[in-house]
């Protein structure tokens, strides 16, 4: 492990350990610390199995129900991100919370979940339940007390691809088998809505990689990248490759003209385009690219250029950790999203359910 | 009454009824265990009590204000204070002004929190429920205010977009964009919303002949920026079926600065736009002129664009299929 590397562990340890009060806000979302946490220990290699399965039951004990009652009674399921989010009576499980649970319980080792037929069935339910019948995308938390979806949460891509990463770690395989837990055309049509004229996805016409990541994972859990028209994923490639930052030939013409250029960013990966690079765009181009085009993305951009931006520029040699860019400081955030970037491309990191590929080979994932 | 209590300064003696269901702190095998203010565990306790209750009253909302100042993430609150003003509104005689003052407080609130994609969807079950008659104009100081602060936040340009097709109407849209690419040629998002406005306004060809004009000068102030020459590709295959005629390219080839496919890779001259030089590369590849497109995108892996040589390599590799 090089120096930098025992830094970065030691930086997304403190994350885990005691946290001021400051860090407060982020009550609601300590499920999304730990997996981040988790997920870049374990692609750095520290061993969390022995270290960190202590903790299983303490996050099992996020896991709460509801009782939906309406023309049959049944329960649903899910995790809140903290426990101080649980009250009786309430519902307040989340998507995005039961995706990070489901995946740090993976990734040290504990099946509990995976194994309880009951307990899976209830969190299958729950993932139905949020679906909107009218378009076919995904609320990410349900009404607190009627338990249907809630009435002021969005339905953008990142809940279509929890729902359906949620459904994939649980067992489905075929669109039969998702299928049964909610409707797949639906979705289909909700995330074929969001694919813009010059390629990519976006909501309402802007290309944003990370919503591109979004839904370019659920299409190839749900196996139904190859139903995407030829035209658009050629688009779709050229605008994500489009997207890495350089300074060569004409792309030095903007220096100096255009605010969001940054010659620091060399190398990196942009989230839209004429906008600054950012660490965790790597992640999201890379990996939408590498779902697009099997293995071949490796020869269609600058794999070392985006290795030399990520380890000369936003991981901070001091403290450890990435940070967003070349000025900001580290965050938890951008030190999983960068690690994952390099892992998936030694070709360590299983990308749309951004978890170490050793994880997800385990499980058969 | 209720209306005015709602927004009433917060007084920690309205919840002395209250017994709170305190947070649990000191768990054993815990992790991300955090310092807790006494504050926040007096104002969680009281929320989970009342939210278990499910009690929607005036000081319940006043309860949800100050709990969305510590902690705006907490969507549960969000959604508790919808249902209590939904709840209390269903009483009220005047909707306008009550729902008036709920967005007042909201716009307080987005000032303070930009990156918050909540209060965005709340402000849109607002609009979409509540507000008696929901105007672009009331909506418009916020949104202009977000997008001065940060003229690229992709939560206020996707909520204008909802907004402009909720309410119909798409009157402010060109001033706006024009002001917006006016200060910053290169701002994407106004460009996106440009072309979104243009799909929506089902335009004829006089429209779209001076939507060509007008990228073409912008394209001419500033040659290498993706954003306008997306934007020209752009109206070129909505509403041109993708001919691009003689007199485009007459337009795109000075940017390439009279490129022919005789000089060697040393002779090759500096030129304005390597989008230029792609979108030529691309025309010559539709109208099956392969050999001045091929030599285009070697162009643009040698010398003008080279970072992204694989690809265009990889371009001429399928051309030659």
């Amino acid at each position: 492990m090089t120096n930098n590397t025992k830094k970065t562990v030691k930086f997304i340890s403190r994350h885990l350990s005691l946290l001021p009060s400051q860090q407060q806000c982020n009550d609601i979302n300590k499920m999304a610390i730990i997996f981040y946490s988790i997920v870049s220990l374990s692609a750095l290699d520290v061993d969390v199995i022995p270290q960190y399965s202590g903790y299983a039951e303490w996050i099992r004990s996020h896991y709460k129900t509801s009782i939906v009652v309406g023309e049959d009674k049944f329960i649903i399921g899910g995790f809140t991100g903290s426990l101080n989010m649980a009250v009786p009576n309430v519902t307040t499980m989340s998507l995005p919370n039961t995706l990070f649970a489901l995946l740090i319980l993976l990734t040290i080792d504990d099946e509990t979940i995976l194994t309880d037929n009951k307990i899976t069935n209830e969190i299958r339910r729950f993932v139905s339940r949020c679906q909107i019948k009218s378009h076919g995308g995904f609320v990410s938390t349900l009404d607190y007390h009627t338990s249907e979806p809630s009435p002021i949460d969005s339905h953008d891509l990142r809940f279509s691809y929890i729902a359906v990463a949620i459904l994939y770690i649980l067992g489905c395989r075929t669109v039969e088998d998702f299928d049964r837990f909610i409707d797949v055309n639906k979705l289909l049509d909700f995330i074929s809505k969001r694919q813009c004229d010059i390629g990519a996805f976006g909501e309402d016409s802007e290309p944003h990689a990370g919503y591109t990541s979004c839904a370019l994972s659920t299409l190839h859990l749900l196996k139904k990248v190859g139903a995407l028209p030829k035209q658009f994923k050629d688009d779709t490639i050229e605008w994500l490759v489009m997207r890495q930052v350089s300074n060569l030939g004409c792309m030095s013409l903007q220096d100096e003209l255009n605010e969001s250029y940054d010659l620091a960013d060399i190398g990196g990966f942009q989230g839209r385009e004429n906008k600054f690079a950012d660490t965790c765009y790597a992640f999201w181009c890379l990996n939408s690219l590498s779902i697009l085009t099997n293995d071949n993305w490796r020869q269609l951009v600058k794999t070392e250029l985006v290795e030399k931006y990520l380890a000369e520029t936003t991981e901070n040699k001091l403290v450890g950790g990435y940070q967003k860019n070349n000025e900001s400081d580290p965050d938890l955030y951008h030190t999983c999203l960068g690690i994952a970037a390099m892992e998936l491309i030694h070709g360590n990191f299983d990308g749309p359910l951004c978890i170490p590929a050793k994880v997800a080979t385990k499980y058969n994932l | 009454m209720s209306q005015q209590e709602c927004y009433q300064e917060f007084n920690e003696k309205d919840y002395e009824d209250v017994t709170p269901m305190s947070i649990e702190t000191g768990l054993k095998d815990e992790l991300c265990r955090i310092m807790y203010t006494d504050e926040y565990k007096q104002l969680m306790g009281w929320t989970r009590a009342m939210l278990s209750k499910n009690e929607l009253t005036p000081r319940a909302i006043r309860l949800t204000s100050k709990l969305i100042d510590l902690a705006p993430a907490f969507y549960t609150i969000w959604n508790y204070r919808y249902n209590i003003f939904s709840h209390l509104l269903q009483d009220c005689p005047d909707k306008e002004s009550w729902t008036a003052k709920e967005l007042d407080w909201l716009d307080e609130i987005t000032l303070n929190n930009p990156k918050n994609y909540q209060i965005w969807s709340y402000r849109q079950s607002l609009l979409t429920n509540l507000v008696p008659n929901p105007t672009m104009k009331r909506e418009t100081p916020i949104m202009n205010m977000m997008i001065d602060d940060d003229s690229k936040n992709y939560h206020v340009w996707s909520y204008r977009k909802w907004v402009v097709k909720f309410t119909g109407d798409y009157s402010q849209e060109l001033g706006f964009i024009d002001r917006l690419i006016q200060k910053d040629v290169y701002n994407n998002s106004a460009w996106s919303h440009r072309m979104f406005y243009l799909k929506n306004i089902e335009p004829d060809n006089v429209v779209i002949n001076e939507e060509i004009n007008y990228v073409k000068d912008k394209i001419s102030s500033v040659p290498q920026n993706i954003s306008s020459w997306n934007y020209l590709r752009g109206l070129y295959k909505l509403f041109k079926s993708n001919q691009y005629d003689s007199e485009i390219i007459e337009f795109i080839t000075p940017f390439v600065n009279n490129l022919s496919i005789d000089q060697n890779n040393d002779q090759l001259p500096e030129i304005q736009s390597s989008y230029a030089l792609e979108l030529l590369a691309y025309i010559y590849s539709l109208t099956d002129q392969r050999e001045l497109s091929t030599h285009y995108y070697k162009c643009l892996a040698t010398k003008y664009d080279p970072i992204r040589s694989n690809y265009w390599n990889h371009k001429i590799e399928l051309l030659s299929q």
